[in-house]
């Protein structure tokens, strides 16, 4: 293995936007290293893979030798993530606790680690991928919501021990995607050509992290909704109950 | 009685810190069962009096939710008017960087228990047309000494902001964001504020703008000093 080009680090880098960024990021040369619960299908071939699935601990803790030594990294892609929609007290417990490991505490546990073993180089990126949802809230996902949420903000928290690494951090805030995640989520006859496509919004964002920028918010829409959102939180928190939740 | 009618209130980790404060202070007019790590016998003498008491160890969400649930019908309620999810934890990152064992057991404790207290608890609050009341913290928008508890304070800013919008006209949900208190927190968390401390706010007055805060169940709130320079811990809705 060579470790003297451009290596990436992108989990759930099987499926939807973290394929998407896979094959950004191979197209523009890097090595690739895939973490995910299952296989890329197609074009990952190219892609070093790691298996892991991220609810359970340890398979988390017995495969960090593995990440750390497969880098160091120029840019780290913490994409994985998983949703729980419906109502709060009608979701599974264990559903809920699936998504707050897999949306916070493991790449909260992969951050700490491969700073504190220096395994992403100085002058790397590291993208956190966080929600929409963190601008408008969002009732009929509350456990994704937080974990969406307590992600954004420990990224925010890191950013200034990552600097003193030279290392930037991009938090991106992607709105719906044209994945087969959002369509199990989303509620029926919904129109799915609105949702942005995986590619575009990978490729925004990196180009965002690779720019050094703090914050990605893919599509102009979303950027207005994210504003909004900031300026007046309630009513887009009741505006999505009426587009999301009442529609569950 | 004068004033408003006694309720039922659950709190955890109200047998130290603000949890203790904020019983304390409601212990005269209302009805209170308090919630903790530690066995009955080592809080026995520090609460207040007329409380009941449940074990209930955040470190393990699922049976605590259920601990807390076997508890308030053992004391022989079959209804809440207010939920105060305040126990919380948090560890100071050593050279900026947390372990994984304080990001797994903050997350556990301050936001997977409050997610399945909240679940758990739900349907007592249904029945009376009760609050639910998480405690965040000043530091949810983001904090570079405990990136790991910042984090599950913003979780908990996100989950109160979801289920108050979906639980309207049946449960209020609300969050609440203390500032820094002269409570053992942060000696627990091996931070030492050094003379930041002697600006920590009294538990006492946090407690007060608590109550306050609980009782007009408006959210989010933040209690700090901007609010208690305003008369926050004086003034205000009476619970």
């Amino acid at each position: 293995m060579t470790h003297c080009g451009k290596r990436a680090l992108v989990t759930g880098g099987s499926a939807g936007l973290g394929a998407a960024a896979a094959s950004w990021l191979q197209a523009n040369g890097y090595a690739v290293v895939v973490l995910d619960r299952v296989r890329p299908d197609d074009d990952g071939a190219a892609a070093d893979y790691i298996a892991c699935d991220l609810t359970s601990r340890s398979e988390l803790d017995a495969v960090m030798a593995d990440l750390i030594a497969a880098g160091p990294y120029d840019l780290v892609f913490l994409n994985a993530g998983i949703n729980a929609s419906g109502r709060f007290e009608n979701i599974a417990a264990g559903a809920h606790l699936d998504v707050i490991r897999v949306n916070a505490e493991a790449p909260m546990v992969i951050t700490a680690r491969l700073f504190e073993a220096g395994a992403v180089r100085s002058g790397g990126s590291m993208v956190f991928v966080s929600s929409l949802s963190h601008f408008t809230g969002y009732p009929g996902a509350a456990s994704y919501a937080a974990s969406k949420d307590a992600l954004a903000i420990f990224a925010k928290s890191m950013r200034a021990y990552a600097k003193t690494r030279g290392i930037g951090l991009t938090v991106a805030f992607p709105g719906p995607l044209r994945t087969d995640h959002a369509e199990r989520h989303s509620p029926q006859g919904a129109d799915a050509s609105k949702r942005m496509h995986p590619a575009e919004a990978a490729q925004l964002i990196l180009a965002d992290a690779l720019a050094g920028r703090k914050t990605s918010i893919p599509g102009a829409a979303n950027r207005v909704f994210a504003t909004i959102g900031r300026i007046t939180p309630k009513p887009v928190t009741a505006l999505m109950r009426r587009l999301i939740y009442s529609r569950l | 009685m004068i004033g408003p009618k006694s309720r039922r209130i659950l709190i955890t980790g109200g047998n130290t810190g603000l949890g203790l404060a904020l019983a304390t202070k409601l212990a005269r007019r209302h009805q209170l069962l308090l919630s903790g790590r530690k066995s009955r016998d080592e809080v026995a003498a520090s609460l207040p009096p007329g409380a009941g008491y449940i074990v209930a160890d955040q470190s393990d969400p699922e049976t605590s939710a259920a601990a807390l649930l076997d508890g308030v019908t053992e004391f022989g309620w079959d209804g809440l008017d207010n939920a105060v999810l305040n126990a919380g934890t948090g560890f100071a990152a050593v050279d900026g960087i947390d372990s994984t064992d304080a990001i797994r057991q903050t997350l556990d404790v301050n936001l997977l228990a409050a997610v399945f207290q909240a679940q758990a608890l739900y349907p007592l609050l249904k029945k009376t047309s009760g609050t639910l009341t998480l405690i965040g913290s000043d530091a949810h928008k983001g904090s570079a000494t405990v990136p790991a508890y910042a984090a599950s304070k913003a979780g908990l800013h996100g989950l109160a902001r979801a289920l108050r919008s979906e639980w309207k006209g049946n449960v209020s949900v609300q969050v609440l964001h203390p500032g820094p208190a002269k409570t053992e927190m942060h000696d627990k968390a091996g931070y030492d504020p050094g003379l930041m401390r002697s600006l920590f706010l009294a538990p006492e007055d946090i407690a007060s703008m608590m109550a306050s805060a609980i009782a007009a169940r408006r959210s989010p709130v933040t209690l700090s000093w901007v609010k208690y320079l305003n008369g926050g811990a004086y003034t205000g809705r009476r619970l």
